[in-house]
This record gives C-alpha cells, structure tokens and sequence, in this order.
C-alpha cells in the first residue's frame, strides 16, 4: 500500500473512531497507529507501538507534576491568596497590569522553554485576576495560551531552536536578540489587544470585593514560596548549579508541591494527586497514543512522504509550506515539527542567518502548541479557567495566532536585511 | 537524582492503578492502559 | 476485551482484567526491548596485543553500562600511537562496522592502534523512540550469519535519567538536554559527572595512558546535511586532512575537508585536539536510515541503502551528496570509511616519520566493495 495511503487510512479510522464512536481521544489515535501497522504489513507492532510512546514520556512526567503542582495551589489556598495580591497592587492602571501579567505568564515559559510550564504554573495565578477584572473567561485562556508560547519562544530559553540547531550544528548563542524581535512587539500587541477593550478600570471599594478569600492573615509570606521555589529552581537549573541543574521540570514541580503542605491551608496531597492525575489522564492517553501514531508513521514510511512532499513543493511555495507544515505537525508535537520538519527547512534556507531563520522557524512551530489533537497550550489554558472545550478558546486564538505566523513569515522573507541591521 | 525520578514514577504508578480501580467508565479506563504500559516498563527499567 | 459484555462487567474486574493486559503488553515488548542488552560478539584478529576495557583506564566505569571493550594492537616496531573510535553514535552502523571490521583483521606492524568500536555502549541497547528502527541487521560471513545491533543516538536513558531541561558541555555550550546522552557532546568529560560524561572522561584518559598522537572518530550522516563525505578536522591536523584527502582524490573517493568550528564545543574534533593535545578527525559517511527522509526504516534500508525519497530529494537538489536508484550500500560506506583509515595512515608517516604506524592486512575498499564486509568478518 502506498504511504500516503496508510497515512489517509490511519486518519480516516481516527476520525470514526473519535467522532461517530466518541471513543477519548487517546485510544482512538493509539487504535488508529495499530490500523496503520496492519495496513502497513508490520502485524501488531508491539515494540514499536510502546517504543513510539515512550517518545514522549518526558513530556507525560512533567505534565503530571505540573497537573499535581496546580492543584496543590489551589488546594492549600495560595492561589487565591496570591491573586488577592495582584489585584491589590495593579487594579489601577489597565496598561501595567496587561503588560505585567503578560510577563508573568511568559517568564516560566522562558526559563524552561516549554509553554507547558508557563501554563501550569503561571497561568493559574493570572487567570482569576484578568477575570475578576472584567475578561471573558475565554479571551483570558487565550491571553494565557498565547502568553505561554510567546514565553516559549522567548529567550533565553527556547529548546525548539536548540533541536533545529543540533540538527545544523548551530550553536545557541547570539540568539537573544533576533528572538526578542520577534517576541516583544508580539507581547505588547497581543496583551493589549486582547484585555484592554474588555479589562474594566475599579475603585479601590470595588476592587476588595473582588478580592478572593485570602489565607495570607494566617500563613504571610510563607504562602510564596512554593512558586517562588519553583521559579527559582527553574532559574538555578539553567544557571548550571550544581545538584540544582539536574532536578529537571518533573522533580522541581514535585518539590513546590511539597512545599506546599507546609505553607497554606491544611489539605490531603493524596487526594490532591488523584484529582490531578484524573484531570491529567486525557492529554496523558493522548500523547502516548500520538507518539504511537508517529513511530508508526515513520514506520511505514508515511512520515518520509509526508516531509517530502512538504519538502517537494517549488520555492515560490517554500515559505506556504512553511507555514502550513510546521503548525500543523506541532498538532502532534512542537518538538517533534522543529525535529522533523524544522531542521530540513533550515538547511532548505542554510543561504540565509541561520539565526535569524531558526528564530522565526520556532515561532512559526510554536503556533503548533494551538493544533489540535494535542493543542497543548489552548487546553490546558481552557483547564485553568474551567473551560471544557478548548475548542473555543482556539476562537479567541485565531488573530493572535495569524499575527505570530506573519511575523515569522515576514522575518524569514526579511531575513537578509534583519542579518544587516543586528 | 535517578532514585527520585524512581520515586516519582513508583508514586505516579500507584496513583494510576488507584484511578484505574476507580474510573467507572470503561473506554476512560482503556486509555489509562496506554500511559500506565509506560509507567511500568520504567519503573522496572526495561525502556 | 470488546462487545456489551465486558461493558457491563463490575469495574473492578475490568480493572483487574485491564491491568492483566497491560502487564501482558509490558512482558511481550518489554522481551524485545531487554533482547538489545545483550552485545555481539567481536572476534579480534591474531594481531591483537592486548584486550582491555574501558575501564582499566577510568575505574569508575567498572560495572557500569557505560564500561566497553578496547582492543589493542602494538607492533613489534616503535612508532605512533592511533585511536580509533566506532559506534560513537550506535544508529550510525557504518562507524562501528568498520571499527569491528579492523578489530578482526589488522595486525600493526609499526606503531599501536587502539581500537574502541561501541564506544557508547549503553547506546546500543535500545532504539531512538518515534524512528522505528530495526532492532539489528544482518552481514552474511563464510560462517554465517552475523547480526548486529543498530542502536541509539544517545545513551539509553534507563542508564542515565533524567535528562537535564538544558544541557551545559563540560566546556560551556548550552544544548537541548537531550544532548546530555550524546557521547560525541561530552567531551572532554568529566570524572563525576553523568555516565555519558564518565565515558567521554574514560576516553581521555585512555588517550593520555596509550599516549595517543592521532584519534578518528568514525560516524555517519544523514544525506540531507552539509558535513557528510567529510573529515572534519581539528586545526593542528589540517595539513595532515589535506594530504589525505588529495591520497583519497587520487584513488578516486571525493572528501570534503571541514575545519572543526572552535566554537561548537564538545565534539571529539574539538575537544581531543584542545584538552589532550592529539591530533584529532572525526570522518562522517552518507547514511540514509537515520535521516528526516527516510521511507519505510528497514533492514534493506541499512544495508543496501536504498531509499525512494532520497532519490527524489537528491533530484530536487536538496541533499549534499549524490543519491541514485542504487543507493549508497553499507559496503560502499565501509569501503570509504577504510580508505579514509588508510590515507589518514599514511599522510601521518609521510609527515611525522617518527609517530609512522602500519598495519598489515587492514582490507582495501576495493575488495570490501566487491567481496562484500562479510569477506572480512569472522
């Protein structure tokens, strides 16, 4: 059977599976990789099936951590506490709030280099303030969302220029301002457009009873530290500390739950794992299933068709493809397009800064954390504030969205002047 | 560090048995099995 | 598992019966995946001198999945001393294949050649997730079959986990932490550091123990990238690159010379060169089962090198060597990784007389090419 053939199978039995038969998406994506493997004469494929998941089962340990992280949180009442700070300090002025919130929400993102991290640990605490400020709740999870990637992408952390660049033997340095080109307008344009039509300006009456109930009389500062803990452990790891750089996402996540028993109100962490790991499993069974689908993908040699034919497409369409591929693969996986399909545009473009280039290929990748099936950022934001489907978020997304893509488009077709100016 | 990372894996593990226990619908209970497969070969470091 | 029946079942049971599917699944792949832990057998040749381990030079890897055989071969005559290194990077066959190649076949006649073909051994004993890669492929010998493991990039994270968020070489440059367990990034090592670290650090000081004068370091690459066909040199061995490179013109193989970019860090190339002073080459031939293009990843992909969507890449002129209907078979590559061997050989006698190393019956690409690698495996 033809490779495009397998492929357009394996979607087809997906989409049965998960529309008509409503199975969770999960297992209808890892059913769908076995169809793919029979179809593909490769029988049931077991080694590769468990191999392929295990693909991402780094990325699977720090969403657990983080889920168990968030829930500790709000379990223990920092959350609210925390939000009660915020809004005492910036209810006053509409502009100074976006912009620092916006930071916020990035700055996880831009020491880890996942838009996970800023998500799950960040975004919980930003979420309530914009909302009790007058942002619609689904405008705030795309004010997270996007904040999340910007963070992503933003330096000095940005791990999907790190794998195209170890596929080019580039070196990551002198990266700092070309991504920061690319990040900060975003950031300012973005934050304001989306909260300040809708962000309400309070008086200082209004603004105490909008405030959450506080446990901070009872536990003072204390109730920072299982955030700051987790930011400053994020810091130490990239600052090559010893011991601390080799904690990882998961073990630092897990060390500010702990802390959390110890710094707000009294609750039952086992209790709190469950709910977290419950809350968790979708995306967990998701991405097990979608690292399935790609080994068999590859396995089949429907991955190889489908790079080429990206690949393949005449130059005057290089940049469309650019721009269609690597959101869509980053459906799948962000790294996994910046790996697959990001190193082969790069050396596509090798005559132009590859600095400049790789820059604006992880922005245009990044979008990819919005793309369903996975759609990590748009999800997860959809959770923090209680929305079930993050389709509708992804509504709000949308310009924010097509204003990152031009921006990397138009940096790669500018790339030979840019090189001249930096 | 690899001793907590073991631990970390061996607390997931059981936290997923438990929810597997107490899921009661049966396709939730099936998508369990994909991320617990791997949770299992870790915790006894085959893959 | 399926139909109405199971669905009513009390969810305890479908507990009990789901988790017995899981262990099930656990035990099935879990056999395969624990088969890649055993090694292949090496045979070395009459020639050899001495057989070590790596950790006779760097105790600390003792027991460890990082420890790895070194064999030694001293000639009766004194001269240099040359280190040759294979499966560096375990999903690169032609690298360690010609490694083990020249373990059972030289004899040194002047000088020492240690030789060091899985050097990432933990590397070889699993597979890069999402690539779907052969677990092991075959070469045909006069006394049958010889299977060999084709590995992974990088160390198997079950002997060094977790991977750091960001990796930092020893000498400073930052990379995705996934790097941590490439061997071929951490150089020059570090004595406490991670095992992949500890192997590199084992390899200097074999280095320094043996005396080395010259090390190659021998890899493949994916058809689509610049450094491929290549010996990538540190600069205090241009000139020796040079006069290989025009020897290997001469019998007809094109190589690209590549100088070591002093600022990527951690690479054999560079490191070699830096820390311990030797000569140093890292010599990388086309492999097209581990590039981005791949078709269906087979057997008959690693070893006759066949592969539609090169042929059509290398059409649209995006790969950087020539890529035809035949192919660039393993044979071919071993071939061009040997002539390398050789005129790298021979350019140190020629320039440095005093540190001349020869070796007899090292096999000629030629005969490799017709006579197959199987001609010259035990």
């Amino acid at each position: 059977m033809p490779e495009y053939l397998i492929l357009l199978l394996m979607v087809g039995v997906f989409i049965v599976l998960a529309v008509p038969l409503k199975l969770p998406m999960g297992f209808a994506i890892a059913l769908s990789a076995l169809a793919g493997a029979l179809a593909g004469g490769q029988g049931f494929a077991l080694r590769h099936l468990v191999e392929g998941a295990f693909g991402f089962f780094d990325i699977i340990l720090i969403i657990a951590s983080a889920m168990i992280f968030m829930k500790v949180l709000q379990e223990s009442g920092i959350l609210d506490s925390l939000v009660a700070v915020l809004l005492k300090t910036f209810y006053r002025n509409k502009v100074l709030l976006l912009l620092a919130v916006m930071l916020l929400v990035m700055f996880p993102g831009m020491i880890t280099g996942s838009s996970l991290a800023a998500v799950l640990s960040t975004g919980p605490l930003v979420a309530p303030v914009l909302m009790k400020l007058g942002l619609p709740r689904l405008k705030t999870a795309a004010f997270v969302a996007m904040g999340a990637i910007l963070g992503m992408i933003a330096p000095p952390v940005n791990i999907l220029v790190m794998i195209m660049g170890g596929g080019v033997d580039m070196p990551y340095a002198g990266l700092t301002l070309p991504l920061l080109i690319i990040v900060v307008p975003l950031a300012v344009i973005i934050a304001l457009g989306l909260g300040l039509k809708d962000l309400k300006a309070v008086s200082a009456d209004e603004m105490k009873a909008l405030l959450p109930e506080s446990v901070f009389e009872k536990n003072g500062v204390r109730l920072y530290l299982p955030l700051l803990l987790v930011l400053a452990l994020m810091i130490l790891q990239n600052l090559n500390v010893p011991l601390i750089r080799d904690l990882g996402l998961p073990a630092i996540f897990f060390i500010g739950s702990l802390s959390g028993l110890f710094c707000g109100r009294p609750f039952n962490f086992i209790k709190a794992t469950q709910k977290a790991v419950e809350e968790a499993m979708p995306i967990l069974s998701i991405l097990a299933g979608v690292g399935m689908f790609i080994q068999v993908m590859t396995l089949t040699g429907a991955r190889g068709w489908a790079v080429m034919t990206f690949l393949s497409l005449p130059p005057a369409l290089l940049y469309a493809s650019i721009g269609v591929s690597l959101p869509l693969f980053g459906g799948v996986s962000a790294f996994g397009s910046a790996s697959v399909l990001g190193v082969p545009f790069l050396l596509a473009l090798i005559n132009k800064n590859a600095l400049i280039t790789s820059s604006a290929l992880s922005a245009i990748v990044g979008i990819g954390d919005l793309m369903p099936p996975a759609a990590m950022a748009a999800r997860f934001s959809a959770q923090v504030v209680g929305e079930r489907s993050f389709f509708k978020v992804l509504r709000y997304c949308l310009v924010p969205a097509l204003l990152l893509l031009a921006m990397g488009i138009g940096v790669l077709l500018l790339a030979p002047l840019l090189d001249k100016v930096i | 560090m690899r001793i907590v990372y073991h631990l970390i894996v061996l607390y997931l593990t059981v936290h997923f048995l438990w929810y597997l226990a107490r899921e009661k619908k049966f396709w939730k209970q099936a998508g369990i099995v994909l991320v617990l497969i791997m949770f299992l070969l870790r915790l006894f470091l085959v893959e | 598992m399926t139909g109405t029946e199971t669905m009513s079942l009390n969810r305890f049971v479908r507990a009990a019966l789901l988790f017995a599917l899981t262990v099930l699944v656990c035990v099935l792949s879990g056999r395969e995946f624990l088969s890649m832990r055993a090694a292949d057998a090496i045979y070395p040749s009459p020639g050899l001198t001495a057989a070590r381990a790596l950790s006779d030079y760097f105790p600390a890897l003792k027991g460890t999945p990082g420890d790895t055989p070194v064999y030694v071969y001293a000639g009766p005559k004194d001269g240099g001393n040359v280190l040759v290194i294979g499966g560096a990077h375990p999903n690169e066959p032609a690298g360690f294949v010609t490694a083990v190649v020249l373990a059972e076949n030289i004899r040194a006649v002047r000088g020492k050649v240690v030789i060091v073909p899985r050097a990432n051994a933990s590397g070889f004993t699993h597979s890069d997730p999402q690539e779907g890669s052969p677990q092991r492929f075959p070469i045909a010998t006069a006394s049958g079959e010889r299977w060999f493991r084709l590995g992974s990039r990088v160390t198997n994270p079950i002997h060094q986990w977790p991977d750091p968020t960001i990796y930092v070489t020893p000498t400073g440059q930052t990379l995705a932490g996934i790097e941590a367990r490439n061997l071929n990034r951490a150089y020059p090592g570090k004595a406490g550091g991670n095992l992949t670290e500890k192997v590199a650090y084992g390899i200097m000081e074999l280095i320094k123990k043996e005396r080395i004068d010259l090390g190659i370091d021998l890899h493949e690459s994916a058809p689509e990238y610049p450094v491929i066909n290549a010996i990538v040199f540190h600069e205090n061995s241009a000139d020796l690159a040079a006069t290989a490179q025009m020897e290997l013109q001469a019998e007809g193989f094109e190589f690209r010379l590549e100088a070591s970019p002093p600022n990527l860090r951690g690479l054999s190339h560079r490191e070699w060169g830096d820390a311990a002073g030797i000569r140093a080459i890292l010599m990388e031939t086309p492999n097209a089962s581990h590039g981005r293009l791949k078709g269906k990843p087979s057997i008959g992909l690693i070893i006759d090198g066949k592969d539609k969507f090169y042929e059509k890449a290398a059409r649209l002129g995006r790969l950087f060597v020539p890529f035809g209907p035949d192919g660039i078979p393993l044979r071919d590559r071993v071939a061009r990784h040997l002539a390398g061997l050789r005129a790298i050989l021979a350019g140190l006698t020629e320039l440095d007389p005093g540190k001349a190393v020869e070796v007899e019956d090292l096999p000629t690409a030629d005969r490799v090419r017709v006579e197959g690698i199987g001609a010259f495996l035990r």
